[in-house]
């Protein structure tokens, strides 16, 4: 049997944010996170899946298993094409949001995750990069 | 998707609602609306949420939740939050998630203590 240690999921109604979080839990567990690590992992992708859905209407996460040195993990790719994130600073303040949230979307999945990096254009989407890592 | 239910049951004077493990987004915004009618139907003077299933919290969960006790205390009742998994509470909070005053149990059994749904329930017996 393949296992695969990558996956894509297209993000083109609200129901394939459940299908994201499904993918992401399967393949955290698969790669050996905790119960609670794989919560953290999959409540961080349903809040970067609905931000890409909610301010580009369509997205794609892509996910894969990653090495490095003595640590395996996991890597998720959130990428639209929607407006694009003006301030990125100010996006990253806890309680700031321009969609009527309460703005804890991006700095708390910074929290639960290893490592995030943004990248945005204004008028071309935004491309958002995590990671989580564990002792081999 | 098939989306998944949510159970709603009165016992006593409590209504006792089970969400699914992993609700999509338009469940969540139906429990809302379901659990505010069957409040006034039922003419329930609790609720109990029971989110012992709930594999994954996110903002726009928790945020629903908090809201919906809100709408509950308007209302006149009270909303006891019941069962939250460790590995749920430890997410939520690292998310930056407060429940502000919402009331919380271990479980079902503790939720209807603090309701003060006492057992047995006599006739003229108030709550």
């Amino acid at each position: 049997m393949v296992v695969e240690s990558y996956g894509e999921v297209d993000i083109l109604d609200e129901s394939h944010i459940v299908t994201v979080r499904k993918t992401i839990r399967e393949a955290a567990s698969r790669i050996g996170f905790g119960v609670t690590d794989v919560t953290r992992i999959v409540t961080a992708g349903s809040e970067l899946a609905r931000n890409a859905f909610h301010y580009a209407g369509r997205g794609v996460m892509r996910w894969q298993e990653v090495e490095n040195g003595q640590s395996i993990g996991i890597e998720l790719v959130f990428e639209d094409h929607g407006p694009g994130i003006a301030n990125l600073e100010q996006a990253l303040e806890p309680g700031y949001s321009t969609s009527g949230g309460l703005g804890m979307g991006l700095p708390g999945t910074k929290r639960l995750m290893d490592e995030m990096d943004i990248r945005s254009r204004v008028g071309e989407g935004t491309t958002v990069t995590v990671r989580k890592w564990r002792r081999k | 998707m098939a989306n998944e239910r949510i159970s709603v049951i009165k016992v006593r004077e409590t209504l006792m609602v089970t969400m699914p493990a992993d609700p999509d987004d338009s469940t969540i915004t139906a429990l809302q609306e379901e659990v505010l009618q069957a409040m006034a139907r039922y003419e329930a003077s609790g609720l109990i949420l029971d989110i012992s299933a709930v594999e994954t919290m996110d903002s726009f969960f928790a945020r629903t939740v908090v809201e919906t006790t809100r709408m509950v205390e308007l209302m006149g009742g009270k909303t006891v939050i019941a069962g939250m998994r460790p590995s749920v509470a430890i997410t939520a909070t690292q998310l930056g998630f407060t429940f502000g005053n919402t009331k919380t149990a271990l479980d079902v059994d503790y939720a209807l203590d603090l309701l003060g749904d006492r057992h047995p329930r006599r006739p003229g017996h108030g709550r």
